[in-house]
């Protein structure tokens, strides 16, 4: 990544609870303009390292620097937080309520109106601005929260599973504004186990698991790294050929196509040959790109 | 600062702008002042006048009796009565009951009845068909011989349990009775009444440098300052408890500790709540005031005179800086057991202590108002936790010397900055700790390490 374009640079932190090591000397860094993807398992320590680049806590070990600063109160209220526990309080306004968070990172309580009108208008929610957070449906705090991360207009996002409980509409609702603070050269650090949700989106990514890093780099990268060793294939007969292992390493069936992992050193011509003097009947033989699903459940098992 | 003014802010209002606040506010003065003045009014109802028949067997009680019973009669002691209970306000609940008994006293109609010739039983027959007839609702029979002793003085009424009826009648029976009997001695009615006098007790309390104070109604005031204190600080101490677990339970403090730094927003909130609490506690004392003021205006205008506590304005800063220490040590208490516990239910049972603490605090109050200068007063009026209840008492009912004061602000000063301390430490971890209730080894853990 260019230099100049880091905006977050974590130096071998480690973070310990007890005996209990959560994160283990994790380096990492991420860059304006870019998504980037932090991934791993529950409990892997996603959120205990969130936790420190927003300045919750502080690493025992190691240092992060945020736009070329260690975090201070100035650092922090360029960062916006959506934490995968949400919260809002039950008795508040929904204005109010922004008008609070807004206070906390310090904006002007004139341009926090202005900015909160804009925001309920844009989610649909603007008749629900004197309501109180207990009248509001599951999805629609969701929103609110959000609407709460972005009040500050932020430059270092960090969402933390932010598509879950939120509808189909809701999700894409929001991905078009996640890429649109993108295109304005903000940094978004993306948490979550869903790997299909983070292929479309993500353009770096961190995997983690037990605390430490598995794979990291750009997405592209990573993905060719593996090469071309899967092939997505549609066809009747030819089982005896696929069950030969020193063809297929693995082979996963899909409603109407199987997922064939080659052999280590398996030509792909090999196994199409031998498919199609098997007598099976081929309608699709292509080859794939491992899904950054099958690079997670590889790397994690191990 | 600019954060922590906006956490400030919003705690107050949370608190102030509530229909609960404006309820309990308006509606403590009103529901107190129910409580003096709801008896007063049932008392000061007049009962009907009770039918009575007095069969005096010995002849020359009843018109004794009789005099005594007449209305101007009863006016007269109903004032006494009334004088002597404000000079005393510790009297026991019982002795109150009896006194106001006297305020009000009975009002009886005589009617007449000739026992002549008559055996008590007979009397007794004849006037309880009387009463089965309704002409009377009650009636006395006082015995022949009124000099030897296990004589009984038996009274039937229909309205045994009017104890307002039931009190008059005695004390006047027992004066007529004893009149009758000196009489009997040959002693005067005039010789009687000036031997029987009462002495003038009067009570003079003294300053430490020896000299007449000018009032004694300190004791007043000080108890109805040590009850508001209490009042507050447990309401308060609360209201910043489940403040507290509110935020943990909807991880909103995620969200807050990205935000400001926790020593920021834990401050905000004890110093949001606890302006919340001055604003209601100055009009609860407004409100007090003025009630006083027109309870007095009254009392002045039905004859009685109330020497009214002078309080000085240094009398009042104090109380002010007491009530503020005592407000941000049990605050802090109560911040760190919000910070511990996941749920209110938890949290109010590990809130029984810090009650406990207020209430023996409050408890040490009546031993202070009774002796402020012993050396258990100066103890309790300077430690940790009972000063904010007990010095402004013992300030209101008999004024330390300075160094006692200032030794009392020393010393819950330095209680203040300790715990507000270890509440910072717990606050900052265990509002972070979802799920499960920290044990007391890990707070101390925290308090230590961090």
């Amino acid at each position: 990544m260019d230099e100049n374009r880091v905006t977050l640079k974590a130096d071998s932190i480690t973070k310990s609870f007890g005996d209990f090591t959560a994160v283990d000397r994790l380096s990492f860094e991420a860059g304006a303009g870019r998504i980037f993807g932090f991934l791993g398992p529950n409990g892997a320590g996603k959120t205990t390292t969130i936790r420190m680049i927003v300045g919750i806590t502080v690493p025992d070990e190691g240092r992060i620097e945020l736009f070329g600063k260690r975090i201070s109160p100035a650092v922090q209220d360029r960062i916006g937080y959506l934490p995968e526990e949400r919260g809002l309080y039950k008795k508040m306004k929904v204005s109010d309520q922004l008008r609070y968070f807004a206070a906390l990172k310090g904006v002007p309580a004139k341009e926090a109106d202005k900015r909160i009108d804009f925001w309920l208008d844009q989610m649909n929610l603007s008749e629900w601005k004197d309501k109180k957070t207990t009248d509001l449906s599951k999805g629609m705090q969701q929103k609110v929260q959000f609407i709460a991360t972005m009040l500050h207009d932020p430059d270092l996002l960090i969402l933390d599973e932010p598509f879950s409980g939120l509808d189909p509409i809701n999700v894409e609702f929001m991905k078009q504004v996640i890429a649109e603070t993108k295109s304005q050269d903000k940094t978004i650090i993306f948490s979550t186990h869903m790997m299909d949700t983070a292929e479309k989106l993500c353009d770096d990514i961190l995997l983690i698991n037990k605390s430490r890093r598995v794979v990291s780099g750009s997405l592209r990268e990573i993905k060719e790294s593996y090469g071309k060793n899967v092939v997505s294939l549609r066809c009747t007969g030819g089982d005896e050929v696929l069950a030969d292992e020193s063809l297929a390493a693995k082979v996963i069936d899909h409603s109407d196509e199987r997922e064939v992992f080659l052999a280590k050193g398996a030509d792909p011509q090999n196994l199409l040959g031998k498919l199609v003097s098997s007598g099976a009947e081929i309608t699709k033989f292509e080859l794939i790109e491992p899904s950054l699903n099958d690079i997670f459940i590889e790397k994690v098992r191990g | 600062m600019q954060k922590f003014l906006a956490v400030l802010k919003r705690e107050y209002k949370k608190v102030v702008f509530t229909w609960t606040f404006v309820i309990t506010t308006f509606l403590m003065p009103l529901i107190a002042s129910v409580f003096v003045l709801v008896p007063l009014l049932i008392f000061s109802i007049e009962g009907e006048s009770t039918r009575i028949a007095i069969a005096d067997l010995n002849g020359n009680v009843a018109p004794r009796l009789q005099e005594n019973l007449a209305p101007e009669k009863i006016a007269e002691k109903a004032r006494q009565a009334a004088k002597e209970s404000l000079s005393d306000f510790s009297a026991s609940q019982d002795e109150k009951m009896k006194r106001s008994a006297e305020q009000l006293g009975g009002t009886f109609t005589f009617v007449p009845y000739d026992p002549l010739g008559k055996s008590p039983e007979q009397v007794r027959s004849e006037l309880s068909s009387r009463v089965a007839n309704n002409e009377l609702e009650a009636f006395l029979i006082i015995p022949k011989n009124i000099n030897e002793r296990d004589q009984e003085y038996l009274y039937f009424s229909r309205k045994s349990g009017d104890f307002v009826i039931n009190s008059t009648l005695q004390d006047a029976l027992n004066e007529a009775v004893r009149s009758q009997r000196l009489a009997e001695a040959n002693i005067s009615e005039d010789v009687l009444k000036d031997l029987s006098r009462k002495v003038n007790f009067s009570i003079k309390p003294l300053t430490e440098t020896g000299e007449i104070k000018a009032d004694d109604s300190g004791p007043w005031a000080a108890f109805i300052v040590a009850m508001l204190i209490y009042v507050v600080l447990a309401i308060y101490g609360q209201a910043i408890m489940s403040a507290i677990v509110e935020e943990k339970e909807t991880r909103i403090s995620e969200v807050l500790f990205s935000s400001a730094r926790p020593f920021e927003l834990m401050m905000g909130k004890l110093v949001g709540v606890g302006l919340a609490g001055l604003t209601q506690l100055a009009i609860w004392i407004a409100t007090v005031a003025a009630f006083v003021a027109v309870g007095i205006a009254s009392a002045a205008a039905s004859g009685l005179e109330i020497t009214l506590p002078t309080i000085t304005v240094s009398m009042v800063i104090y109380f002010l800086v007491f009530f503020l220490l005592g407000y941000f040590i049990f605050a802090t208490i109560y911040a760190l057991i919000g910070s511990m516990v996941t749920n209110m239910q938890e949290g109010g049972q590990f809130a029984l202590p810090p009650i406990l603490l207020l209430l023996i605090g409050l408890y040490f109050c009546f031993a202070v108002i009774r002796d402020p200068n012993s050396e258990f007063a100066f103890w309790v009026s300077i430690a940790p936790f009972f000063a904010p209840i007990v010095m402004p008492v013992r300030i209101l009912a008999d004024t330390p010397p300075f160094w006692q004061i200032a030794l009392a602000i020393l010393l819950n000063g330095a209680a203040i900055v300790g715990l507000t301390w270890a509440a910072s430490r717990v606050y900052r971890v265990g509002m972070l700790m979802y799920g499960k209730r920290a044990t007391i080894p890990e707070v101390w853990k925290w308090i230590r390490q961090s």
